[in-house]
């Protein structure tokens, strides 16, 4: 059977050159970095090397990024460093409704310990409301946290207009960017967008699990969040697999090396699929934006009278790896609450299907999964006794 | 969590879907807006009131439609007596088990069933429509299930209080402050809840 990945926003796999750039770490290059040694200066030089792939991929100094063993760990690292660091001088905070859940659960954290949380609302398809922040800033406001490109919409936050309302207030305001979506998807320089913290992950562009990095602007403070020795860095304390970031830096170059070319293909992958579904398939919705505003790996799409943890079981059967907004698929067994916050119905949330795709998938693939999708939908469709109304 | 293969084999074929062209009964229960739905059609034999042709249609996920599915084949061929005292653990176990957040599926079926053999009887005048009690609260109570263990709250013994008065029933729940499935409950007893006509409003507190 044909095994197709559409899943890439919640993992990739790992590219093959990713693996071999790996291997020499797991076998004999397996020591920690360490001064005058031969073999641990030589571990030190590399990781230095892989640090500026990271850092010149999104404008930065070598100097301001940190490994860390993921993105959560790195949000966390950042969110709860900067806060715990600079409460003195003042403890609100903003965000918005839709954002990624590490910064949600962050924000409700804080605001737990004595912070005020200024939730922004999001306009129907996923683009925070600029008005709203612009009333929202406070004296005592100390950071913006965004999730740069939506993890369930493919939104992209207008970091620039973000930042020049935030720079408008009396003081500094720190934006905090949570990049795993949006990273090696569209182009991110960190001075041109005025980020002063950013999280990214290896895992979501074909590099390893458990590693990720955070970009810290010379100047901002972090309050050390991870105490304990440290190894390979000085937030993200202990152990940090050099393997894993020898395939990241390895994942970092194969992404960027043609950036253009990849980014092309995939958003041409995603509209190829939005088109043929709005063809071939019937009472289809798309949830978020059309074209350029949308992170180029995301297609989101609901299906009218049925439900999608059904349509995910049944495209499993066709060896189709997609992911559905539905509650009967979630842990909490709640309507995707991204698409609740875009004035979606219950329905519309819960017949939703999130396709994001990589620059290993091909139209023929998709040619197949619409094919197939045709199929499930017409049959789940047919048992529903809300299409049978409706007809 | 993985699904039995028998779950798997009922979803993926299941038996009696459709509709009924003039069913002697009919019942439809749950609700898109919670993400599954059942509808139930009956045929029924009016001397020996034995359940000869069954179909439902379904709204919902894997689960649903294999339960639905499961408790059609096993009411056909029963009389209307036999087909009530079908339970929902029993229609799971048919199915070699549900995974625990998926056990009000089988409750959901189970339920549709039910509602249309009453359908039937009330339309033969073989029953009469059920008087609203307090003991109605604790009997729909007993259909809401807690996805972490897939028992019922009332077995569980969740449901402190559980009163009505001027048209507000009033539930008082015993549910950790931060238990990841408290508000898929109370929206579970509101769901049940506000399907009685005598019941203006449903208040819970936790």
């Amino acid at each position: 059977m044909k095994k197709i990945y559409f899943d890439n926003c919640l993992t990739s796999k790992p590219a093959p050159e990713v693996i071999d750039a790996m291997m020499p770490y797991l076998k004999e290059k397996f020591y920690f970095p360490q001064n005058f040694t031969k073999n641990g200066t030589e571990i030190d030089n590399d990781i230095q090397s892989f640090k500026k792939v990271v850092a010149d991929s999104i404008g930065a100094k070598s100097s301001e990024i940190h490994f860390t063993t993921g993105g959560t760990s790195a949000n966390n690292i950042a969110i709860k460093g900067y806060l715990s660091q600079n409460a003195g001088k003042g403890t609100h905070i903003i965000c918005s409704v839709i954002d990624y859940p590490d910064i949600l659960t962050n924000a409700a954290f804080f605001e737990k310990s004595g912070f005020d949380v200024t939730y922004l609302s999001a306009d129907n398809d996923g683009q925070i409301n600029l008005d709203e922040l612009k009333n929202a800033i406070r004296p005592d406001t100390i950071l913006f946290m965004t999730t740069l490109a939506n993890h369930v919409v493919g939104a992209i936050q207008p970091i620039k207009e973000i930042r020049k309302i935030l720079d408008s207030a009396d003081h500094k305001i720190v934006l905090f960017a949570d990049a795993c979506e949006a990273y090696a998807r569209i182009p991110i320089d960190v001075n041109e967008l005025g980020i002063d913290l950013m999280s990214i992950s290896a895992h979501k562009i074909h590099g390893p699990k458990g590693i990720g990095a955070l970009y810290q602007r010379a100047g901002i403070q972090l309050a050390q969040v991870k105490h304990g020795i440290q190894r390979i860095d000085n937030l993200e304390t202990g152990g940090i697999s050099i393997a894993a970031i020898a395939g990241f830096a390895k994942a970092v170059e194969l992404a960027f090396g043609k950036f253009e070319e990849n980014t092309v293909k995939i958003r041409n992958l995603s509209n190829y699929l939005l088109n043929k579904i709005e063809k071939e398939i019937p009472h289809t919705l798309l949830n978020g934006l059309r074209g350029e505003k949308r992170a180029p790996h995301n297609m989101n799409i609901s299906f009218d009278f049925i439900e999608g943890e059904a349509i995910m079981m049944m495209m499993d059967f066709h060896g189709v790896s997609i992911s559905t907004g539905s509650a009967c698929a979630s842990q909490g067994l709640k309507p995707n609450y991204v698409l609740m916050a875009l004035g979606r119905t219950h329905e519309q949330s819960h017949s939703s299907m999130k396709f994001t795709f990589s620059r290993y998938n091909t139209f023929e693939e998709i040619d197949y999964t619409v094919a197939k999708l045709a199929e499930v939908v017409n049959e789940l469709r047919r048992r529903s006794p809300l299409y049978n109304e409706e007809k | 969590m993985q699904y039995s293969q028998k779950v798997l084999d009922h979803f993926m074929k299941p038996h009696n879907i459709g509709k009924l062209e003039n069913p002697d009964a009919t019942a439809t229960e749950g609700s898109p807006a919670c993400g599954d739905q059942v509808s139930i059609y009956l045929s029924v034999n009016p001397e020996t009131q034995v359940i000869e042709d069954i179909k439902f249609q379904s709204y919902g996920c894997a689960s649903n439609i294999a339960t639905a599915s499961i408790i059609t084949d096993m009411a056909k061929g029963k009389t209307l007596e036999q087909a009530k005292k079908i339970g929902w653990k029993e229609a799971a176990e048919a199915l070699d088990g549900l995974p625990p957040i998926k056990m009000h599926c089988s409750v959901l079926a189970v339920d549709t069933l039910r509602k249309a053999i009453t359908d039937y009887e009330i339309k033969h005048n073989l029953a009469e429509e059920a008087v609203f009690s307090k003991d109605s609260i604790v009997e729909e109570l007993k259909k809401v299930i807690y996805p972490q263990v897939g028992e019922d709250i009332i077995t569980l013994k969740m449901v402190k209080y559980a009163g009505f008065e001027n048209g507000v029933a009033i539930i008082d729940l015993d549910i950790p402050k931060f238990d990841k499935y408290r508000d898929n409950v109370a929206e579970e007893i509101r769901e049940h809840l506000e399907k009685f006509k005598e019941i203006k409003e449903v208040k819970i507190t936790m």
